[in-house]
């Protein structure tokens, strides 16, 4: 049971690898940046469980930060993801520019927030 | 052939799109004008003056904000009301329709359009009503498209729920939060439809606005992930459903943070709690699609076992820290008010205070009657014509309007919330069933008859029916295809699904008798409900409650000014630092009117205090002096309404 | 202009005349002019030491009849008068427009009364003394009796034990002079006692443990309803207006006969040529006509520390200085008046600071403190009662309010990761757009 399972696993894992290999450059640099942005909003997380949530407006503001970047890459690589049916006809121009105004509007919030 | 005859069909399209945008914007003009005047009644009976009670304290606020700045206002230490406590307006306050009303005053002042402040707060409830019908169209538009967003505005335009808290003077958060509420929804569906994040950004920045003007915030907050889960839960998850719904959290959150009145509670109250759940849940949901979609079904069978299993055990142990977290508090975390949403028995049994309040009861029948009229048997069917076909969008309108329908059950003043909702509903269903009416009509007139000549059906209806042929036009598309690019490039597979559908729409063909009798009481129906829209704007909602009227019996106007004779006589009579107690219900319009300290007001943050003056109101006058000597009070006002005949009448 | 004015004068003059001596004396507290309102025009050579004394003090007398039909206390809505003294304990009716309520407006608008009753007391006085606050004893014919502390008489051997010797003085330098009064005080009259509920009214001198309020010349039959030292002979009152009234119910403590007799108490091997009654009506009329024990309150000032001015509101957590100046009348300047007990309170509903005041012997008292962490509208209060002194209440108002939006620490410590984060991901954003861009 054991010895399928873990084989299973190790199929899994294979076919995942070979699965996202097949993954544009783009969409690679997407996913590490969203890796990086839940990276650091986890440590931040981590850090306010050990010192206490005394400033909690910059707590807030900077795991939101990191959140809303992430969550924000995440519609990205949605959008400009030539599998994804849906957005066709969306250029990946536009879709980039849409992201960078939610990202200015978010970091702006942030500023406001962060004092 | 075929390619002359479909670019003649092309130009006639546009041609007919040009000619039905250019009415349907003039339409929408008129509804404006139509939101605009319904709501001056007021005005004009009586005068441009600010009604009732919570407006003053509007009012008065709005005034320090022109007068002082947005950084006094925000920092307001009001000493003249909760005396001696004071209050902290600037934190206490949904600043939103103070903003708007001093922003527009001061656009208007620059530009050389020397308003008072005041007629600038008497006009800003119906100058948003107008905005409101606009959005009601923009939003029924992406449900079911023109046609129903037309009548949608003109029944929202006139509904009387709403114009009980928008008539000119009556200044108050309602009238620009129904925009503000309207307007989310129909970015949220705009948003859901187009899957563009410009779209989500311009959700969470209206979104910012609806909480700045109104507490109902929560309702969206609580809506909006309801539907998100709906939609996961009968299957219908889309990238577009994340990214309407993923962005709109972390900055809406954060947004609603800055509002100073919101603060924290945006991420410590259980009223934001679902949201960050559904957040969770989406995400979740999300990264299932994802790796099922990159991997072989054997292979996704393997990761969900393996995922669920460790999952299972990840999730329990979040849930219970989350209900530990939420039991530890004695409130569960709830307001009173929403608790009290809840458990409609809640407030009457431990806060009385809220349960006094008449806008806090439950409504009776006749309210409903009396409030969205013939919308109310309309809703049903309006139900029924989202369902054909099902899409994200109707289905976040049948969603809002069930719960909309509870809330109003509990509190009377939640009606509000259900007379768009309602006004949306009704709008589709009108539309549907001209739609399907006119064109039973149109396919039994001689000359027009006979399956081969259905494409020509269809354009004489267009030709007369502007709106109807748009709605069919449009319904067709929304369902399958959202966006207009697609509309454009993919013309074909409109044309065989619109086809496809008339084929199928000939079967719901009626007999021509029925159908113009229905036409007719249609018609009736909305006569009905326009005429009891007009009397309700003239005679039940336009009194200002500060100058009262009665009729004597052989048909004279009573006048009474009262309430203005006696707050002046304080402004003129008494020492500028006195303290005035009176029921909190007169202590808005005593610090707006008559510039005394008060002890309490309509502001009922503190109940110790509110019941320390009741105390003093009903105690033995020696008593009751030691109470208000404590206070430093010197006047106290009391409203003995002992002597207005017939006020009812 | 200055001609003008000086014309005007001229013509109203005379009407002018007490407008002008009013203003004079709101400079000092002292009363000027009095009314002495006689039964009897022959007590005005019975008591002439009482009236002499006065008189020499700089007092006015006015001296009328009780019934006098021209009586009036006020003329044009002014108080004609600064004191009232009634020696009248017979009258059933004021003459002119003098009556109960008249008297009483009198004292409620700060003035001074003093009320001297006897055996032959009316229901008018008895009822004015209620009013005041003390009951004179109900029975009409009843007197103080004591028979341990009576005083001995120069004739008779045994003397009348109505005739007391009292000398249970209240123990204030403020009411009864920095002298003590060695002589007993002669009393002959009827007793009264304070109403429990006013707690405005003093007994001055009272009676012995052993006296009693009865008819000397019946047997008793039922138990005495005044006894012991709850008898009062002497009372005075100090109205929360300042307003002071003495009341007593002997007229004979006042005269000439009292004042100069020899008195020796039974049982007490001492005896005094002349009895305490001078003193002791001297220096209390002094207090009752705000010669003395008069204190006055004048620039109470707050500001934040290090600065001068008045600000019209404060914010929590500001440190603030607070000062008022004190003196008392002495009859004829104000001097600083030193103590170190005067408290200032920082007061919302309940006194959130409470501090004693220090003082640099010139009337100036000072104390600085910090406003607590809690917004509101307080007052500054001064609340300062003291036996004898007249009551200083003083508050003034002043709000407090929270911090502003941007005076909050900023750039905290411990917030620095969160910076750092919101930072980075700024940083991280413009990189990635960069790197998103350009990777081709």
């Amino acid at each position: 049971m054991g010895r399928t399972t873990s084989k299973d696993a190790q199929a899994l894992i294979h076919s995942l690898r070979s699965a996202y290999s097949a993954t544009p450059t783009s969409l690679k640099i997407v996913d590490l940046y969203v890796g990086f942005a839940v990276f650091a909003a986890i440590i931040q997380v981590v850090y306010m469980a050990i010192v206490g949530s005394f400033p909690f407006n910059s707590f807030l503001s900077g795991v939101l930060s990191c959140v809303g970047t992430a969550v924000l890459a995440v519609c990205l690589r949605i959008q400009v993801n030539k599998e994804n049916k849906e957005f066709k006809d969306l250029a990946p121009e536009r879709a980039f520019a849409d992201f960078v105004l939610c990202n200015l509007v978010l970091h702006l919030v942030i500023m406001n927030f962060l004092g | 052939m075929a390619d002359g005859e479909s670019s003649k069909e092309a130009t006639a399209r546009t041609l007919r799109n040009a000619f039905g945008n250019v009415l349907s914007f003039f339409i929408l003009l008129l509804i404006g004008v139509l939101a605009f005047s319904i709501r001056l009644f007021s005005v004009i009976k009586y005068e441009s003056v600010i009604h009732e009670f919570d407006p003053y304290f509007n009012y008065r606020v709005t005034q320090f904000l022109t007068k002082n700045g947005i950084y006094d206002f925000w920092n307001w230490f009001d000493d003249r009301t909760w005396y001696p406590l004071g209050r902290v307006i600037g934190g206490t306050v949904y600043p939103g329709l103070t903003l708007t009303a001093g922003t527009l005053w001061w656009l208007l002042n620059s530009l050389n359009i020397p308003l008072s402040v005041e007629t600038v707060c008497v006009f800003t409830a119906p100058v948003f009503s107008a905005f409101a019908s606009w959005a009601t169209y923009l939003l029924t538009k992406e449900v079911k498209g023109t046609g129903a967003g037309l009548t949608a505005a003109v029944l929202l335009a006139m509904v009387p729920s709403y114009i009980s808290r928008s008539v000119a003077g009556s200044y108050d958060n309602e009238a620009v939060a129904i925009f503000a509420l309207i307007f989310t929804f129909y970015l949220y569906i705009k948003t859901l439809n187009t899957g563009s994040l410009f779209y989500a950004t311009l959700n969470a920045l209206a979104y910012f606005y609806m909480v700045c003007s109104w507490g109902g915030y929560t309702f969206i907050i609580n809506l909006i992930p309801m539907h998100v889960l709906l939609c996961i839960v009968t299957g219908r998850f889309s990238s577009r459903l994340y990214i309407a719904y993923a962005p709109l959290v972390v900055l809406g959150t954060l947004l609603a943070a800055l509002v100073p009145v919101v603060g924290f509670n945006a991420v410590m109250t259980s009223e934001h709690f679902a949201s960050f759940l559904v957040f969770i849940i989406i995400h979740v949901v999300a990264l299932v699609y994802h790796v099922k979609g990159n991997l072989s079904p054997r292979m996704f069978k393997v990761a969900v076992t393996l995922v669920v299993s460790v999952g299972l055990v990840v999730c329990c142990a979040m849930i219970a820290v989350l209900i530990a977290l939420v039991a530890s508090s004695p409130t569960k975390g709830w307001s009173g008010r929403s608790l009290s949403l809840l458990d409609p028995t809640y407030a009457s049994k431990y806060i009385p205070i809220i349960a006094s309040v008449s806008e806090h009861q439950p409504p009776t029948w006749p309210s409903y009657f009396m409030d969205i009229n013939v919308l109310a048997f309309l809703v049903p069917a309006g139900i029924i014509a989202c369902f054909l076909p099902l899409s994200d969008a109707s289905s976040f309108v049948v969603l809002y309007i069930v719960m909309s329908v509870y809330f109003s059950g509990v509190m009377v003043r939640l009606m509000l919330v259900l007379a768009p909702a309602a006004c949306i509903m009704s709008g589709i269903a009108l539309s549907e069933a001209f739609n399907v009416l006119t064109r039973s009509i149109k396919f039994q007139l001689p000359g027009s008859s006979g399956t081969s000549q259905s494409r020509d059906a269809s354009l004489n209806t267009d030709g007369e029916q502007n709106d109807i042929a748009k709605t069919e036009k449009m319904d067709e598309t929304v369902k399958e295809r959202p966006s207009k690019k697609n509309r454009k490039k993919e013309k074909e597979p409109v044309e065989k699904a619109s086809i496809r559908s008339r084929i199928e729409k000939r079967l719901l063909v009626l007999p021509l008798e029925a159908s113009v009798i229905a036409i007719i009481l249609l018609v009736l129906l909305g006569a009905f409900y326009v005429v009891h829209c007009v009397w309700a704007a003239a005679e039940a909602y336009s009194a200002p409650s500060i100058v009262l009227t009665t009729y004597s019996r052989d048909g004279g106007l009573h006048v009474f000014d009262d309430f203005r004779e006696a707050y002046a006589w304080l402004s003129h009579n008494t020492e500028v630092d006195d303290k005035v107690a009176s029921w909190w219900d007169y202590g808005y319009q005593t610090t707006a009117m008559a510039n005394r300290t008060v002890i309490v007001d309509n502001n009922t943050w503190n109940n110790t205090h509110i019941a320390t003056v009741g105390t003093a109101m009903s105690s033995p006058e020696k008593a009751a002096w030691e109470i208000f000597n404590s206070l430093d009070v010197k006047y106290v006002l009391v409203v003995f309404g002992g002597l207005f005949p017939s006020l009812h009448a | 202009m200055g001609r003008n004015n000086f014309s005007i004068l001229t013509i109203l003059s005379i009407t002018l005349l007490p407008i002008l001596s009013l203003s004079f004396s709101t400079d000092s507290p002292t009363d000027r002019r009095l009314l002495v309102l006689l039964d009897d025009l022959s007590l005005k050579s019975s008591h002439s030491i009482f009236f002499n004394s006065l008189k020499s003090r700089g007092f006015d007398l006015d001296f009328k009849l009780a019934d006098d039909p021209k009586l009036a206390l006020q003329r044009y809505g002014q108080y004609l008068y600064d004191g009232l003294i009634l020696f009248s304990p017979s009258i059933e009716r004021f003459g002119g427009a003098l009556d109960l309520a008249a008297v009483l407006d009198f004292v409620d608008s700060g003035h001074d009364l003093i009320i001297a009753a006897d055996s032959s007391s009316s229901d008018l006085i008895k009822s004015l003394a209620t009013e005041c606050g003390v009951d004179f004893d109900e029975d009409p014919s009843a007197l103080v009796i004591d028979h341990k502390s009576y005083a001995i008489a120069e004739t008779e051997g045994e003397g009348d034990h109505t005739l007391i010797a009292a000398d249970d003085f209240i123990e204030s330098d403020v009411l009864l002079g920095k002298k003590k009064i060695e002589a007993p005080v002669l009393f002959k009259g009827i007793a009264h006692s304070l109403n429990a509920a006013n707690t405005l009214v003093l007994k001055v001198l009272s009676a012995s443990p052993l006296a009693y309020s009865a008819n000397p010349s019946s047997k008793l039959s039922s138990p005495p309803s005044l006894t012991g030292s709850s008898i009062s002979l002497v009372s005075v009152v100090q109205a929360r207006n300042n307003a002071r009234i003495m009341i007593t119910g002997s007229l004979d403590m006042f005269s000439n006969r009292f004042f100069r007799s020899s008195v020796q108490k039974a049982g007490s091997p001492r005896k005094y040529d002349k009895s305490g009654n001078e003193q002791f009506v001297t220096e209390l009329s002094k207090w009752v006509f705000h010669v003395r024990g008069h204190l006055k309150a004048v620039n109470l000032r707050h500001n934040k520390a290090g600065e001068t001015d008045e600000p019209a509101m404060y914010r929590i957590k500001d440190d603030l200085d607070f000062s008022v100046e004190i003196y008392e009348w002495s009859g004829k300047s104000w001097e600083p008046y030193v103590a170190n007990d005067v408290q200032v309170q920082l007061y919302m509903m309940s006194p959130y600071v409470l501090k004693t005041l220090s003082n640099d012997k010139k009337g100036l008292y000072h104390t600085s403190f910090k406003v607590p962490d809690v917004y509101g509208v307080f007052q500054f209060k001064v609340e300062y009662h003291r036996l004898g002194y007249t009551s200083l209440s003083l508050s003034k108002q002043i709000p407090v309010r929270p911090f502003r939006h941007n005076e909050y620490e900023r750039f905290i410590t411990a917030a620095f990761p969160y910076y750092g984060a919101s930072f980075t991901m700024m940083a991280g954003f413009f990189i990635f757009s960069f790197v998103y861009l350009y990777h081709k």
